[in-house]
């Protein structure tokens, strides 16, 4: 044998150079796939419904304005939102299955930090001017975002603003050192870009109240919770109001403050005046008269406080102040606030234990100053009276009032969370069924809203309303059994660095930092991205029949040679798609 | 080049030297040093192939099943279970007419789990139409590897070269390892019949109806009845290249004795000594040693064997309830002669346990005292004394019982 040889030795095996195209396997199905992008946890968390799994998908691709105006489609404040909102989303993660949840606040701060820092220009989707024009009162967070969603939707807003800048709480309620004022005032800048006019120094009264439902097509007040909740109490004309306190706070300047102050109260207002007069070199002491695990503020902020010095006694309540005789000084503190010892009573209301007084036991604490923080309501000149004429709807974030002209109540009016996304939540409700109203009548603005829910509501999105892509989603949320945990790998969650108490205490200074770009897109890597296609491409490559087919980057089934063995949906690692039965 | 070398690393020089192109394993022991060593040739770049990680040797063999398909000239290494594991794809690799060459180191099928070495893991597969080549020392493996993928790329057949765990794959030798130049003209650069290319489009390997699928087995048993010609070339070959040569099969002293055991693997070397033993004693003995076993050289065995008056065939092996599996072999090829040696059966060293000088005497000596084999294998070095519990009291004597 030589090498001429080789070829002689048979081999016969079967080829074929036909197509195996003629095999049309689609023929064998009893299930068909789909793709079926479904509705990510955080998502429907979110007050604001934004699309968060998309978000993360585009920064981690780098895509970072993109990533920015998918947030502007449902929220007009990133970087605000970024930064002071207690972001619902991350405890519903799906991500804390396998390690820990995303740091969407941290990314939703990047993306609009990136934004204004580069300049970036929104490219946002807008109607045509309309013709009509709408009327608010109020520049805080809910009165700005109806602006800004009725101006997309193409009417004219003028915004009616009592103080003299814009902002509302977000101003006079926030302190520098967790939103600085230069982002706010930026992300303010974007609204009046849009060609709403804010008319500041412009209280409504009951006359211009008038004129505006004389001149204007609608109505929003959104004028928030102003006047604080005062102690009735002995001597309790001698606090400071809480929330004033914070008014003055801005611009920043040393306020005549020091040695020990009592603040009264545990909500947020309470926490940040704490932490306010902590910068101003006071020690804080906070009285509340439930426990600490009952306060109503929010967890990471009563942390930070602790951090930073702020003591707080649980289960007291005040009932007397009296002025100390001799000089107002450190060595001889003003008052002398007395506080009666409370304890857990039987009864609970609505969840919350109840608390009542520990028999006679109280005690006294003597301070310089004492601030009060236990909440605050609207001025007496936004109460309406509901006559038989009125006819109102309670939509959730907003109410509505048909008198000669339709009337929008909403902010922390309306709001059954007192917190800046859901004042802008109420804002976009507004926007919306304020534009569908005009647009189909009255009768049709339920049914409008609960089509732009997201999840199961209470979220609407604007995007939805607006046509776009995301009125395809299901409403499905997708549960941590849902995402196949094999595609994914450990990861520790990349957090930007904050200053330690002892030199966050030394100013007004933001306490927290931005994302650089690359610890952002690791970041937002870690995402599921649940329930949504971002183009991993699983489901093409285990297709055992080549029918998954992508054409200009948008996938679908070749139903010809799909056999339907379910493959694609079963390994698809985020559940974005489904299988169907047929029925043949 | 003379390096002492072990012999998995034999295997590991050998498929370097013939500039492998793709190799897909998973490790287990005692094969994990074969592919170890390749491994690190590959990220180093001493070896320009592309190294497959996979979860498992049935995915290790659709590996290079897939690479062989594309004409890349592929390797794998097994053992054992791993081997067992791959069953499936070792039939398709052959049907496919695939020149995949993989390295099998004898190891014990558990349980109880034992990594010694045994043979039964390959002698299972006899029937998947593999080439079957039994090496006994380092030099063997070394150059048996090289002369494999030429013999796989001529008749399109896949072979597997086999070595004994630990005693062969794990121990140090010194070995000659030819030079590079050399190996490239004795085993240039595949020239594939078989080539997918996405270029030219086609399926392989699809239906086959009963109208063509009896002539598609009888082609692959024509390619396998001209391995035996087909390797004694590539020896000649070899043999003038490098200068050595091994054989299909080694007759030592056969042609005058009365007696021939016959051996694999590593057990040759130790019975090479035996003999001489014995010879000088004037017993008028001979050696056998199979090499290969699939295709299985009826003629040489007849050719050898025919004219002994007694053959003793020591199986490291076992098939349960027929015995020694060469004897089997043996038998089968000898019993149409018109006088054919009586054939004895010997099942020794399973799993790992030595076959020392005193094993082959012992098995020489049974041989030679009696007339007759008897129908079933002997077993030799049992402990007589467990295996009498079982004869007296266990469940064989009350079915014993029963029967009378």
């Amino acid at each position: 044998m030589d090498d001429s040889s080789i070829h002689q030795i048979p081999l016969f095996i079967p080829h074929s150079n036909m197509s195996t195209k003629v095999n049309k396997t689609g023929s064998w199905r009893f299930f068909h796939p789909k793709f079926d992008e479904k509705t990510a946890p955080c998502s429907a968390a979110c007050p604001l419904g934004q699309d968060i799994a998309r978000i993360e998908m585009l920064t981690s691709w780098g895509l970072l304005k993109d990533a920015w105006q998918t947030i502007l489609n449902e929220n007009p404040f990133p970087a605000i939102c970024g930064r002071v909102c207690f972001h619902p989303c991350q405890s519903v993660c799906n991500r804390a299955h396998m390690d820990e949840p995303i740091a969407i606040h941290h990314l939703e701060r990047f993306l609009g930090d990136t934004a204004i820092s580069e300049g970036k220009k929104a490219d946002l989707k807008m109607n045509p001017a309309n013709g009509k024009k709408v009327a608010i009162a109020g520049a805080g967070p809910a009165g700005l975002a109806a602006a800004y969603f009725l101006a997309r939707l193409g009417y004219g807003c003028d915004v009616f603003e009592a103080r003299s800048e814009p902002g509302g709480l977000l101003r006079w309620g926030i302190p520098a050192y967790r939103l600085p004022r230069d982002i706010l005032n930026k992300e303010i800048g974007r609204i009046k870009d849009l060609g709403v006019t804010i008319h500041c120094k412009t209280p409504v009264t009951e006359n211009l109240l008038e004129k505006l439902r004389n001149e204007y097509n609608a109505l929003f007040i959104a004028c928030g919770y102003e006047r604080s909740i005062t102690l009735k109490i002995q001597g309790g004309e001698l606090a400071h109001d809480g929330l004033e306190f914070l008014r003055k706070l801005d611009p920043i300047q040393k306020l005549p403050f020091c040695g020990t102050a009592a603040i009264v109260g545990g909500g947020n207002t309470a926490i940040d005046v704490a932490r306010s007069l902590a910068r101003l070199g006071v020690t804080p002491l906070i009285a509340y008269r439930r426990r600490l695990e009952d306060m109503p503020a929010f967890k990471p902020e009563t942390a930070m406080a602790v951090k930073e010095g702020v003591k707080i006694m649980e289960l007291v309540a005040p009932i007397r102040i009296q002025k100390n005789t001799g000089d107002a000084s450190i060595s001889h503190p003003t008052y002398k606030l007395t506080l009666q010892q409370m304890k857990i009573g039987k009864e609970k209301i609505a969840g919350r234990s109840c608390v009542v007084p520990d028999g006679e036991k109280t005690k006294s604490i003597d301070v310089q100053d004492i601030f009060v923080a236990i909440g605050a309501k609207a001025e007496t000149i936004w109460h309406f009276l509901e006559t038989e004429e009125t006819r109102t709807l309670d939509f959730g974030h907003c109410r509505f009032m048909e008198q000669k002209i339709p009337v929008f109540f909403g902010g922390d009016l309306t709001s059954p969370v007192k917190s800046v996304a859901d004042a802008v939540a109420s804002g976009k409700q507004v926007a919306i069924a304020l534009d569908t109203y005009f647009e189909k009548g009255r009768d049709a603005v339920v049914k409008c809203l609960a089509a732009c829910r997201v999840g199961a509501g209470p979220a609407i999105s604007m995007d939805v309303y607006l046509g776009g892509d995301r009125k395809y989603r299901n409403l499905y949320i997708v549960d941590a059994d849902d995402i196949v945990l094999d595609y994914f790998q450990s990861a520790p969650r990349v957090i930007p660095s904050t200053l330690d108490a002892h030199l966050s205490i030394r100013s007004f200074e933001e306490t927290s930092s931005t994302y650089g770009e690359d610890a952002a897109k690791k970041e937002a890597a870690r995402c599921f991205n649940c329930g949504i296609c971002n183009a991993c491409d699983f489901c093409r490559l285990y297709c055992p029949e080549m029918a998954v087919v992508v054409d200009k980057a948008k996938r679908g089934i070749n139903l010809d040679y799909c056999k339907g063995c379910g493959v694609c949906a079963t390994e698809c690692p985020r559940n974005a798609m489904s299988l169907e039965e047929e029925i043949k | 080049m003379k390096k002492v070398l072990e012999g998995s690393h034999a295997v590991s020089e050998a498929a370097r030297l013939a500039r492998v192109q793709v190799i897909a394993a998973y490790p287990i022991t005692p094969q994990t040093h074969i592919v170890e060593a390749l491994s690190e040739y590959c990220s180093d770049g001493t070896l320009d192939a592309r190294f497959i990680n996979v979860e498992s040797e049935h995915s290790a063999m659709a590996a290079v099943i897939g690479a062989a398909s594309g004409g890349a000239r592929a390797f794998t290494a097994s053992s054992s279970h791993g081997l067992a594991y791959m069953h499936e794809l070792l039939h398709w690799a052959s049907a496919a007419r695939l020149p995949i060459v993989m390295a099998e180191v004898n190891r014990a099928l558990g349980p109880g789990w034992n990594i010694w070495t045994d043979q039964t893991d390959s002698l299972a597969q006899r029937d998947t139409g593999w080439i079957q080549l039994y090496c006994e020392d380092g030099q063997e493996v070394l150059d048996t590897t090289l002369q494999a993928f030429r013999l796989a790329e001529e008749l399109n057949l896949p072979v597997m070269v086999i070595l004994d765990a630990f005693y062969l794959s794990h121990t140090f030798e010194p070995i000659d390892i030819p030079d590079q130049k050399l190996v490239d003209r004795f085993l240039p650069r595949p020239s594939p019949r078989i080539k997918m290319d996405t270029a030219d489009p086609c399926a392989l390997n699809q239906l086959v109806t009963p109208a063509a699928y009896m002539e598609m087995r009888y082609n692959t048993q024509m390619a396998m009845e001209t391995a035996q010609d087909c390797l004694k070339i590539i020896e000649t070959e070899f043999a003038a290249v490098f200068g050595r040569t091994h054989g299909a099969v080694e007759a030592i002293q056969c042609r005058d004795a009365d007696i021939i055991l016959v051996t694999t693997g590593t057990v040759t070397g130790t019975c090479r000594q035996v003999l001489s033993d014995l010879r000088s004693r004037g017993e008028k003995v001979g050696l056998f040693k199979i090499k290969l076993f699939r295709p299985f050289p009826k003629d040489l065995i007849c050719r050898h064997l025919g004219s002994a008056n007694k053959i003793a065939v020591v199986d490291r092996n076992v098939s349960f309830g027929a015995g020694g599996i060469f004897a089997q072999e043996i038998q089968a090829a000898l019993c149409n002669l018109d006088a054919h040696p009586r054939v004895f059966s010997y099942v020794a060293g399973l799993g790992g346990r030595d076959i020392t000088p005193t094993t082959l005497v012992e098995i020489y000596t049974e041989t030679k005292e009696n007339s007759i084999p008897g129908q079933e294998s002997v077993w030799i070095g049992l402990n007589q004394e467990i295996v009498d519990t079982w004869r007296n009291e266990g469940p064989a004597s009350s079915l014993r019982s029963r029967l009378e």
